[in-house]
């Protein structure tokens, strides 16, 4: 039997390297937030969670704010405004 | 169900750490009980992540972490690569049934023979283009589109080389950030991106533009349209249940070209030179009118054809567009009446409507995305446009004899791109 070599089409890995930090000890006084991926129910789901959080853990604020579309990623002044006030964000995703 | 995409893009873009919460599928049509038991589950599961987190620098660094996809950019020089897989040559048996195996097994193709990427025939698809100029990187797992790369899938789908510029062409339409192509990647939605050839290029490569265009038996549309999905496949990652997430795909997804049919078209070209346009649309839906002998009829019947409480096109209302492929003898009963294109995009803006009413019923009532004269609608009756302007009604002429045109709906806010088609630079 011959043989035949043949080149991969799987495309080159792109580089790079990011560690997340890690989430805090407690939630107490922080303030969370949610980004909505504006499927249906997310809205809900977030206000409960949020809720949640609030009366069980101590959350001092909950930030929900929504994305112009589902299938396009959150605009830029979303993120960094999130990112200003949030100790940490739950970014919804799927449906 | 999104699980798997989302662990696997944080693999490709190298971030470690980043804490999943996951509920059951599907939030979606899910009453208030059942979305308070997912929100219990997400707290829950957050409680645990906090009491035992490890790892990180402190989350108030997480605010300054750049958790973007990289950029896509144009023309520079693909890095090394940290994946020795994508790279690696391998030795198969030398018979077309080891061969479809070996690929099968790697899922590594679409289910069908190929022909072999021998580094001799890949050379020959690039012919002199620099394998390592990089087109940008491709979603889902934003992998770097190296021509290549490109040049593999495209002789495994049994393109000619000429065929390439074209290829190349297509992939650059479909990295253009209007495209959307994360969208049309991972989405739900059966959406594929049909390639559209214009210009004299087309009959040169042999893209064929008559009787049963969309396929099956014309070389060129079947192998241009089949390297696009390799491509999709192999270099953007987007495997099918894992991180192309369509709930059922479709055929369209094995190949989509065609090439207008200027010579039976009443209004000429969409594009008189060499161009490819990229529309993510879904299967053709089929015009059946073989009764009407006016344009007010054919197009009557167009118009009822894009409306669906089915499809994307209009309930997400700024990206939607529709695509008209009139067959020839359509066209020429409706530019008999004195129609011309522009014509024929007004009347399918005027009458592809539902009244409110209708619209009511199901489909994304309720989380559709409409201006605020829409929303501000409160007759029943009032009649509502599926796509913003008649600019976003495309309207080609494209098959042979027969009384049936078709109309593609898009999807996933991605709006269709058009590249020329040039010879690639050394």
């Amino acid at each position: 039997m011959s043989h035949i070599r043949v080149l991969s089409p799987v495309g080159v890995a792109s580089s790079g390297a990011v560690s997340v930090p890690r989430l805090p000890p407690s939630l107490a006084g922080r303030t969370v937030g949610f980004i909505d991926n504006r499927k249906a129910n997310f809205d809900l789901l977030a206000d409960e969670i949020g809720a949640i959080l609030s009366a069980e853990h101590g959350v001092k604020a909950v930030i929900r704010r929504r994305k112009a579309n589902a299938a396009t990623p959150a605009a830029p002044e979303i993120l960094a405004g999130l990112a200003k006030d949030c100790d940490v964000v739950f970014a919804g995703s799927a449906d | 169900m999104f699980q798997g995409l989302a662990q696997s893009e944080l693999r490709a873009l190298g971030i470690s750490g980043l804490p999943l919460v996951t509920i059951e599928h599907p939030l979606g049509g899910e009453r208030s009980e059942g979305i308070t038991r997912r929100a219990r589950q997400a707290v829950d599961q957050l409680t645990s992540l906090l009491t035992t987190a490890t790892g990180g620098t402190g989350h108030a660094e997480l605010a300054r972490t750049n958790l973007r996809p990289p950029a896509v950019q144009a023309g520079f020089t693909a890095p090394a690569t940290n994946n020795p897989a994508a790279t690696d040559l391998i030795t198969v048996d030398d018979t077309p049934e080891a061969v479809l195996a070996a690929f099968c097994e790697r899922q590594w193709c679409d289910g069908l023979p190929i022909v072999p990427p021998t580094e001799a025939r890949v050379r020959a698809m690039l012919d002199g283009a620099p394998g390592e100029r990089s087109l940008g990187v491709m979603p889902p797992l934003w992998r770097v589109a190296t021509l290549e790369k490109l040049a593999v899938n495209a002789v495994m789908a049994g393109c000619e080389p000429a065929a390439f510029p074209l290829i190349v062409a297509a992939v650059e339409a479909m990295l253009e950030p209007s495209f959307n192509l994360y969208g049309v990647q991972a989405t739900t939605h059966p959406v594929a991106p049909l390639l559209i050839v214009h210009g004299p290029i087309a009959s040169e490569l042999g893209v064929h533009s008559g009787s049963g265009c969309f396929g099956p038996g014309f070389r060129a549309n079947a192998t241009i349209g089949r390297a696009i999905r390799l491509i999709l496949l192999n270099v953007g990652g987007a495997w099918p249940g894992r991180h192309d997430m369509a709930t059922q795909g479709s055929p369209a997804k094995f190949s989509y070209c065609i090439a207008e049919r200027v010579d039976a078209s009443p209004w000429g070209a969409l594009h008189e030179d060499n161009v490819v346009t990229v529309f993510g649309g879904e299967p053709p839906h089929n015009v059946n009118d073989h009764v009407s002998t006016t344009a007010g009829g054919i197009l009557a019947t167009v118009a009822d054809t894009a409306v669906s409480l089915g499809s994307n096109v209009g309930w997400y209302f700024s990206q939607s567009q529709l695509l008209i492929v009139l067959g020839p003898e359509h066209a020429k009963t409706i530019a008999g009446d004195g129609l011309s294109r522009g014509d024929v995009q007004r009347f399918v803006f005027e009458h592809a409507r539902l009244p409110l009413r209708t619209l009511k019923l199901g489909g994304m009532w309720g989380i559709h995305d409409w201006p605020h004269w829409m929303h501000a609608v409160t007759d029943d009756e009032a009649l509502l446009p599926q796509v913003p302007s008649p600019e976003d009604v495309m309207v080609i002429v494209a098959g042979g004899p027969g009384k049936h045109s078709s109309v593609v709906p898009n999807c996933t806010f991605s709006r269709a791109v058009s590249r020329p088609i040039r010879p690639i630079s050394p």
